[in-house]
């Protein structure tokens, strides 16, 4: 009875330890996040990015739902994500090449450094995400199986 | 003392001071959910391992996660990142001593795949095709986790 009492402790104590893992790398990320939008990183258009976007399927007005989506995740960048895809009126073909994309491959930084907490490698967890988001998206616009409506 | 004229607004908080704010009450609630998420969940690892139903349990799927290299236990892990999201599957994940590549495999997954109900909600704002894009993240991530595992497992 008392070993069980004492394995839930520790386990209470770990789990402790994993959520202070899991702040020290996630609140350094959300301040890198609001100091980049409160000096307008993200308004200026970045030199070079409108041919990446356009193998893509999507338009300069995509980048800042991309980016909040590809840093924050869906559901963090959802607010900016949502948003600004309408503002932008983003057509829906882009809409989709956007979804299928994030869908993917979001959340980048965070998802891959909590698994790196538990040991895993971060090369062989993002690096197949991200090639396989952009490889599918790329195939989808070459093809245009985007449909133009919807 | 020389400013930038662009630090002072016409509010007169610098940036710098009001992103400090945001972003200390966004990590202020994003603690409370950690801990809300993730105690219970390692608790209640903790508990279906020591009552030995988690063995149990395993001991059927383990013929299931075998073809990705994983341990019968990681059937827990997918489904907490599956269904909750990340954090819980890490809560999950933590006690039971995977190995490097196993934890590999399982992020690669769930990195793809996971929150599928919360973030089909999501994407169904962006396009009505939530539902094939949601089979699309299970089949991928199912896949891609399987071929790591034949290389690195």
């Amino acid at each position: 009875m008392w070993e069980i009492v004492l394995s839930l402790g520790r386990a209470l104590i770990d789990g402790l330890i994993l959520c202070g893992e899991i702040t020290l790398v996630v609140a350094p990320l959300m301040l890198g996040y609001e100091m980049a939008k409160a000096y307008g990183v993200f308004e200026r258009p970045w030199p070079g990015v409108a041919p990446v976007l356009r193998r893509l399927g999507l338009s300069p007005g995509a980048l800042v739902p991309l980016l909040a989506g590809f840093f924050l995740g869906l559901l963090y960048g959802a607010g900016i994500l949502v948003s600004v895809s309408r503002e932008q009126a983003l057509p829906a073909r882009e809409c989709l090449a956007l979804a299928v994309f994030l869908a993917t491959c979001h959340a980048v930084v965070e998802d891959t450094a909590i698994f790196m907490l538990l040991g895993g490698s971060a090369f062989w967890i993002l690096g197949p995400r991200l090639l396989l988001a952009v490889g599918i998206t790329a195939w989808l616009a070459r093809r245009g199986r985007l449909p133009a409506s919807r | 003392m020389k400013t930038d004229a662009r630090d002072i607004p016409a509010g007169g908080v610098p940036p710098w001071r009001e992103a400090l704010g945001h972003s200390g009450r966004r990590t202020r609630a994003f603690v409370w959910f950690l801990l809300k998420n993730i105690l219970p969940l390692y608790l209640a690892t903790e508990i279906l391992k020591q009552s030995g139903l988690l063995a149990w349990l395993s001991g059927f799927l383990a013929p299931i996660m075998g073809l990705w290299g994983l341990p019968g236990e990681a059937a827990a892990v997918l489904s907490a990142g599956l269904l909750v999201n990340l954090y819980a599957a890490t809560a999950v994940a933590a006690p039971l001593g995977l190995s490097w590549q196993q934890v590999s495999v399982l992020g690669l997954i769930l990195g793809i795949a996971h929150s599928l109900v919360v973030e089909a909600a999501v994407v169904r704002e962006l396009t009505q095709r939530a539902w094939s894009i949601t089979l699309l993240r299970l089949g991928l991530g199912l896949g891609a986790g399987w071929l790591l595992s034949l290389i690195i497992i």
